[in-house]
């Protein structure tokens, strides 16, 4: 059966705004979606749970005498839907004796358009057991390695997500993106030591993308890692030295500390509860925070990438932001909501990550600009050092001032020359010294996919985090 | 929808899947009206209402596990969904890990003040909750944020196995951050099921306090400290604990408590308790997602690990009794509950001549789930203790130990207990004041 949404929903939709109207809102938008996934497990080589699920949901949101109201269902019936509106329209007016600054939304262009990612394999035609198979391909290929793998995990997931948002002021966007992902942790022994790799692989596409993947050789080859760690790995060198760190560290770095703390909405203390507010300010704008060398861009127009989109959810047409432009803090994440209180437009930041949450300003594809340097020579010119490949432990404070990450794959730099892996080097520093200590930047550029955490209930946001190997002078490590 | 379309809707979607050759089925059915206000810079940010029912569907074929959630409840959406589930399981393969469902029927013990029907029955009423949250709170602060939820849940499930039962909870709480200074800030909640345990103004009394407190922090100082752990601060490490005794956790790797049990992980004083069951607990539920009645599961009695947490089919295979916590792929806790210590509020600082006292953790992560090597980062109020006196408020530090180690050196727990849960502290926990000796704090370099 086609799922027709525009066909089904249209008109409900349509009446949702016209009595949010009627009853008063100053505003009004309504997002459906209709989602179906799929999910499945293979948990020390045992296939588990598998689900999928077919749900179509909407939200309204409608602003009420200065006051924001929200309200979703997935009870799609009109006299249901009817009461919804008039309880949001409600709740929001009753709000608005305690609202001292007006709610308001900064002036965007009406848009009616459709876009789509294509699949060349589409993910609906692939059979639940081609998919298991995948995983299972997985976990041969760790068992012809050899090495001592007591625990392993593997989540394979895909959804097709089809959206249609309609609001008072004319704009009707309908999207469907696909994505597909997989997760992984695995855990190595050797001698009564264990180390452990967790990892995501994430894009918007069809099937295709999963063999591009080539799981079976990539998580092999992590394993080994894992092993050549185990056996090989010595004490990480303390002290001040010299750090190059390979895309994956740079990615959930930049994503930490750029990302978050240019989102507008923390800085305004929207968020200050939860995911925290920012140490940065409106009047930083500017002002430097880091060497020349550093240009940090956010994207959510990259093609297949897993935060991709070419409108938001506030209907606002995406576009590359540049956060940090050879140093200098250049611009926030904002939705319509931050941009009018900033007094600036949107730059099409808003995003929920289903039907029923709000929408609010997240990242979608985070990373540091590409410089000159290859990756030898970045390495070349270190004396005393290490290389970090890639990490596991990390954390951030609320004001994403005081970061930390902990090597997974790591190893000495010697003279230039890359010698033995080691052992956890510990990476904690402050935001504003780890991008002054940047002093080149290399030529390559790879993304990793995570699931970013933000909003009140949590919304698990699909992004992509990454750039260039980087190296940064003189750091201390632990 | 009533109680007896839900019943009607859940036994027709049992006997359908049976019909297809299912064998072992479960249909269980959530309808859930929450509320939500919003606030921040002392303002409305928004007002939320969220209104579902969804089904959730498991089943079996011959040991191929699947499971499906559906919204649209109409007969010819869910014949549809069944018929594919069907067809999905069959194109699966088999788990050998696969070990069945609870079989019924079971004798059900009703939870006490678990439903409070004026919670159900709120709307505006909330908007003056906040209202008397933040003005406490602004009597020590200049500025709030935070989030009040009320939420009504009926819960409703039928199984192959001789399972009927059905449940109906109410929750109320509020999250408050109060702001002295940019960098100052405390923390409060209240949690309950019931109106008459819900205090708002204490929840924006004790932020603004910890805020007013929290002014003119200086930088702190690397080093090994005993620390007092406020019940928030160590509710968020104690859902991470408690998540790690689920046997899914064990069997993945994703748990510090794997080969301990009977061993010792924790100081003598350690009783960590989950307690689905548990009157008025924040989230006690009658029975769990295959039916099972919840029970209270000693899990680390006297430092010593006594049980993970189980459903029908991980005990099987582990080789005991269910302890009703199942979540069907991944056991998990309902309550997490300290057995309290002697030590009132006053006495428990005292005893620490050079200290520190953590208000509010938020980003635990690990570098090594088996190990437990882990680190948090205090946030809110963070001040030193000198000479059993909370003094001087610090700042950037980061609490970077083992989850194991910081067990073991419990030395002191608090008399009385706080019912806790925040967006930071997802397992709702019921604790008292925690005293760790000798853990080891981290700062970054500038």
């Amino acid at each position: 059966m086609v799922f027709d949404i525009l066909k089904m929903f249209n008109d409900l939709m349509e009446f949702i705004l016209n009595h949010a109207d009627k009853l008063g809102a100053q505003y009004a938008e309504v997002r459906l979606e209709h989602s179906v996934d799929n999910s499945f497990i293979l948990k020390n080589g045992n296939p588990d749970a598998a689900g999928f699920s077919s749900i179509t949901g909407l939200s309204i949101r409608v602003i009420v005498d200065g006051a924001m109201g929200f309200s979703s269902t997935n009870r799609l019936i009109k006299p249901r839907i009817k009461e919804i509106v008039g309880d949001v329209v409600k709740t929001a007016r009753a709000s608005s004796r305690l609202v001292k600054k007006p709610v308001g939304l900064s002036e965007e262009k009406t848009v009616n358009t459709r876009y789509e990612i294509k699949q060349k394999t589409r993910i609906q035609d692939i059979e639940p057991d081609e998919k298991l198979s995948e995983l299972m391909a997985v976990e041969n290929t760790l068992e012809d390695t050899g090495i001592n793998l007591p625990a392993r995990f593997f989540e394979l997931s895909d959804e097709v997500r089809e959206k249609y948002y309609v609001n008072s002021e004319g704009t009707r966007i309908h999207s469907i993106i696909p994505r597909v992902g997989i997760f992984y942790l695995i855990t190595a022994m050797s001698n009564g030591n264990m180390e452990q790799r967790m990892f995501q692989y994430a894009e918007s596409g069809g099937w295709e993308a999963v063999k591009n993947w080539n799981l079976p050789e990539k998580i092999a080859s992590e394993a080994k890692t894992l092993d050549n760690v185990l056996r090989e790995g010595k004490k990480s060198p303390e002290g001040k030295l010299d750090l190059v760190l390979g895309p994956e560290v740079v990615g959930i770095a930049v994503h930490e500390s750029t990302g978050h703390p240019y989102e507008s909405d923390r800085i305004l203390g929207r968020e200050a509860a939860q995911a925290g507010e920012s140490f940065v300010s409106p009047d930083m704008l500017n002002t430097r925070i880091g060497s020349d060398v550093v240009n940090v861009v956010e994207d959510p127009t990259i093609r297949h990438s897993y935060g991709f989109y070419l409108y938001d959810d506030e209907g606002v047409k995406a576009k590359k932001r540049f956060l940090i432009k050879e140093g200098v803090i250049n611009e926030f994440l904002c939705n319509r909501e931050t941009a009018y209180e900033l007094g600036i437009k949107s730059n099409a930041a808003a995003r929920a990550s289903n039907f029923d949450r709000e929408p609010i300003v997240r990242m979608a594809n985070t990373f540091i600009s590409p410089g000159d340097y290859g990756f030898e020579e970045l390495i070349g010119d270190v004396k005393h050092g290490v290389y970090m490949k890639t990490f596991m432990e990390w954390n951030i404070d609320d004001k994403r001032f005081n970061q930390r990450y902990v090597g997974r794959e790591a190893y000495l730099i010697e003279n230039g020359e890359l010698k033995h892996p080691v052992k956890k080097p510990v990476l904690e520093l402050t935001t504003p010294a780890f991008y002054e200590a940047i002093d080149a930047v290399g030529n390559d550029l790879a993304f990793v996919a995570g699931t970013c955490g933000k909003g009140d209930p949590m919304q698990g946001i699909p992004v992509w985090m990454g750039g260039p190997h980087i190296r940064l002078r003189d750091l201390t490590l632990k | 929808m009533d109680a007896e379309e839900i019943k009607d809707k859940a036994v027709y979607v049992l006997k359908s899947a049976l019909n297809q050759g299912a064998e072992d089925v479960i249909v269980n059915i959530l309808v859930d009206k929450t509320h939500q206000v919003k606030f921040a810079n002392n303002d409305i940010a928004s007002t939320k209402t969220w209104d579902s029912v969804n089904m959730h569907v498991f089943l079996t074929l011959k040991k191929r596990i699947v499971s499906t959630l559906i919204s649209d409840l109409s007969n010819r959406n869910v014949d549809e969904s069944i018929r594919n589930l069907i067809k999905f399981a069959k194109s699966l393969k088999p788990s050998v890990d696969y070990h069945g469902i609870a079989e019924g029927p079971f004798n059900y013990g009703g939870v006490a003040g678990s439903c409070d029907k004026k919670i159900a029955g709120l709307s505006t009423e909330n908007i003056d909750y906040v209202e008397c949250a933040i003005n406490k709170a602004l009597n020590y602060a200049k500025r709030t944020a935070g989030v009040l939820y009320t939420t009504h849940l009926k819960d409703y499930i039928v199984s192959s196995n001789n399972i009927e039962a059905s449940y109906e909870r109410t929750n109320i709480e509020i999250s408050l951050r109060a702001f002295a200074d940019k960098n100052a800030s405390g923390h409060g909640v209240s949690c309950a099921t019931n109106l008459r345990d819900f205090n708002p103004g204490e929840a924006g009394k004790k932020a603004g306090e910890i805020a007013k407190q929290a002014l003119n922090p200086v930088e702190g100082r690397e080093g090994v400290y005993d620390i007092i752990f406020d019940p928030l601060a160590f509710a968020n490490l104690l859902g991470h604990i408690l998540g790690f005794a689920s046997a899914f956790s064990v069997d993945i790797g994703e748990s510090f408590l794997a080969d301990r049990i009977d061993k010792v992980i924790g100081s003598e004083i350690v009783t960590l308790v989950d307690d689905g069951s548990l009157a008025g607990g924040f989230n006690s539920s009658k029975f769990d997602a295959e039916g099972v009645p919840t029970q209270r599961n000693v899990v680390v009695e006297k430092g010593i690990l006594k049980t993970y947490l189980h459903n029908t089919s991980t005990a099987k295979k582990y080789g005991v009794e269910s302890t009703a916590n199942a979540g069907l792929i991944s056991p998990h806790p309902w309550n997490a509950v300290v057995e309290p210590g002697d030590y009132g509020r006053d006495e428990l600082f005292s005893g620490v001549n050079k200290g520190l006292y953590i208000t509010n953790v938020w980003y635990t992560r690990f570098q090594n789930y088996r190990t437990g090597d882990f680190s948090t980062i205090p946030r809110d109020g963070l001040f030193l203790i000198e000479n059993g006196e909370v003094s001087q408020p610090l700042s950037n530090l980061r609490v970077s130990d083992n989850l194991l180690t910081v067990l073991k050196n419990i030395t002191a727990l608090g008399d009385k207990r706080e019912w806790i849960h925040w967006w930071d502290a997802e397992v709702p926990s019921l604790l008292p004041y925690v005293l760790v000796k000798d853990v080891r704090v981290t700062k970054p370099e500038d």
